[in-house]
């Protein structure tokens, strides 16, 4: 009885264990659980909501006139060159909530014809996009800012530089520079997960 | 027979000659231009209140080396030359460059990722397809005021 039970037990790891072995995972966000608000101002569970299909995501901050517009385009361009891309889901998560509200991220979004299906943007309260940047290792820090004529303060960020690629079942696949890295390579990396 | 033969082809010739003429006058007129040249314009759109950037190509056909010293657009509150730069690991940064020398007989390339000119509160929305005015400022050529289209 012992016997067949451990038997069983080394059959089942390795079982786990050859289902791991097509991509090795980075980190595995099985075990957290973040509420953020979309575009559209409805709440998006992650990692629960996307589970399911392979998701690409990046980091942004609306205030950035450079390096996330070029992120924002790379996931647009991803999806743009992809072969019959609806089963994946592209997302654009602020770090900067504080200023990034739904309404700020539509806008935003429609800048560049991505406020429709597939995209989503999201943002949520200061400590739970906090908890979420700790998790996905996106760093930020103010640079500089500037008085305007109307009194107000728009200050800048030095952050992290990055897409996510996350697998079906929510684990880290690949971690890319997101303004840096060839859409090819996103592409390619993304069909390995489809087929 | 043979005369009205030679004669086209001899006007054949001619021609050839001239078109290629032309093209190599065009071809050499972009090698030895003068001053400074602006190219490859186009700017992020973006919403009213928000933030772009404008990308372009400077030549500078002079011996002498020149300095873009100012950058002025109604488009936005505030308009300053930028630089995204990378920082350590994965950070990116950005910093204003006061100052953006063009070496002589060189070009300097304005571009996602690197140098720009950032807008800082639009007065108004660049959709795809608009365009505004953007001036430079040079320390020794004369000012240049360009149209800069918005495109995604």
């Amino acid at each position: 009885m012992m016997k067949n039970s451990i038997t069983l037990l080394l059959m089942f790891l390795m079982a786990i264990s050859l289902s791991n072995c097509s991509e090795p995972a980075l980190d595995d966000y099985g075990d957290v659980r973040f509420e953020l608000t979309d575009q559209n101002g409805e709440t998006v569970i992650f990692p629960d909501d996307f589970e399911g299909s392979p998701v690409v995501m990046g980091f942004i901050y609306t205030h950035c006139p450079d390096i996330c517009s070029f992120i924002t385009a790379n996931v647009g361009n991803v999806y743009k060159e992809l072969d019959n891309p609806s089963d994946v889901q592209f997302v654009l998560v602020t770090f900067d909530p504080e200023r990034d509200t739904p309404e700020v991220l539509k806008n935003y979004a429609a800048a560049f014809d991505m406020d429709r299906e597939p995209f989503q943007f999201l943002t949520g309260s200061a400590d739970v996009i906090d908890q979420f940047m700790q998790r996905v290792s996106v760093r930020t820090q103010e640079s500089f800012s500037r008085d305007l004529e109307n009194g107000d303060r728009a200050y800048f960020l030095n952050h992290s530089d990055k897409v996510l690629l996350i697998d079906q079942n929510s684990k880290l696949i690949f971690d890319y520079g997101g303004s840096m890295t060839p859409v090819s390579i996103i592409i390619e990396d993304l069909e390995k997960l489809r087929s | 027979m043979k005369n009205p033969l030679y004669l086209l082809v001899f006007c054949a010739l001619i021609i050839s000659s001239c078109t290629g003429q032309s093209d190599r006058t065009d071809e050499s007129a972009l090698i030895t231009g003068e001053g400074i040249h602006i190219e490859g314009t186009w700017a992020r759109p973006a919403t009213e209140g928000r933030m772009s950037a404008t990308y372009f190509l400077i030549t500078n056909f002079e011996d002498e080396p020149d300095t873009l010293i100012g950058v002025q657009s109604d488009v936005a509150q505030l308009v300053e030359i930028h630089e995204s730069y990378q920082m350590e690991g994965d950070m990116m940064g950005m910093r204003e460059v006061p100052q953006l020398e063009i070496p002589a007989q060189s070009t300097v390339r304005l571009q996602q990722g690197g140098l720009h000119v950032m807008l800082i509160q639009l007065t108004r929305t660049l959709s795809d397809g608009d365009t505004f005015e953007l001036t430079l400022n040079f320390a020794n050529s004369e000012d240049i005021t360009i149209e800069i289209p918005a495109r995604l």
